[in-house]
């Protein structure tokens, strides 16, 4: 029976959930948009950004175009662990059914 | 709240913030108000002028009228074109996001019969009836409209339907209703869509953006 402890912890936060569901939805997100979306400070922001950057959830690339500018993408890791993170969503919905 | 609820509601956040995501709006509220002026600008001007011909003056070919109108349709393409690289400057995005790309893929092959009657007008020695080519371009345009439903926000739906339900009364409209000896329906018929229906669409839009996408509007 699958329930919430198989749920990955990181991304089962729910600032974290938000920014990996962004992330999933387009290729490349500027922090600007992201924060625009998700109305969170800088602070919160960068803190969950980095923490999904260190699992290695989430790559960062630094540019200058007209200004300094940081885009955020998921990486395959990233990928992989919130499809998983999906199936185990509509398991326990399933089960519920059941 | 028991196990299956807490899945169903974060599925559900999930789903609600790809949608907002990946919502693109093809039609920017700067492009429909420049667009809007400039159609309502246009049929007025074919109105005085008509206005400033003789009473028994004969009806104009409808070459002309078409080519003022294709004018008009590249000016407002070309500020429609600065509105997207501004914004995607503003942004640090590609001129072409993913987004317009996945709108002009959806809208592309709803221009083709329009293109390819208004070269069949122009070609043919015969004159342009301007209001079956009037109705072509509204419907058309309607369906390209439409084309984006699946990734467009609502207004953007309702205006191709308004388009394209338009097109309909321009081709049915009971002849006995518009008596028109000086064939300016088809003037009318553009000024009313291609004009007011852009800027009523600005003004929803601008009456009900909320302020974080106001930096937002013209690409993604």
């Amino acid at each position: 029976m699958p329930d919430f402890e198989k749920l990955d912890k990181a991304i089962h936060e729910k600032g974290r959930l938000a920014i990996m569901t962004l992330l999933a939805s387009r290729v490349r997100w500027s922090f600007q948009d992201l924060k625009a979306e998700l109305k969170m400070s800088d602070g919160n922001l960068v803190s969950h950004l980095r923490t999904l950057h260190k699992l290695g959830f989430v790559a960062v690339t630094k540019a200058v175009l007209d200004r300094p500018q940081t885009t955020y993408a998921l990486t395959s890791k990233g990928r992989s662990a919130f499809t998983k993170y999906l199936e185990v969503l509509e398991q326990i919905v399933r089960a519920g059914k059941a | 709240m028991n196990e299956r609820s807490r899945a169903e509601e974060d599925l559900r956040v999930i789903r609600n913030l790809m949608e907002r995501a990946t919502i693109y709006r093809a039609i920017s509220a700067p492009t429909a108000l420049v667009g809007g002026l400039l159609a309502v600008g246009t049929s007025v001007a074919f109105w005085l002028v008509d206005r400033s011909r003789a009473a028994d003056a004969m009806t104009p070919d409808g070459r002309w009228f078409a080519t003022i109108w294709l004018v008009v349709l590249a000016l407002v393409l070309a500020v429609n074109a600065l509105f997207v690289r501004q914004e995607a400057r503003r942004g640090g995005r590609p001129f072409l996001s993913s987004g317009a790309k996945l709108a002009l893929r959806a809208i592309a092959p709803c221009l083709l019969v329009p293109a390819a009657a208004t070269i069949w007008f122009f070609r043919n020695p015969d004159p342009i009836d301007a209001e079956v080519l009037v109705s072509i371009w509204i419907a058309f345009y309607g369906l390209a409209l439409l084309a984006t439903a699946l990734f467009a926000p609502r207004s953007l739906a309702v205006l191709g339907w308004a388009f394209l339900l338009s097109s309909l009364l321009v081709v049915f409209w009971p002849k006995p209703l518009g008596f028109d000896p000086r064939g300016m329906f088809p003037d009318f018929a553009m000024g009313a869509t291609f004009g007011l229906y852009h800027l009523l669409y600005a003004a929803c839009i601008w009456s009900r953006r909320r302020p974080k996408e106001r930096g937002n509007s013209a690409t993604e």
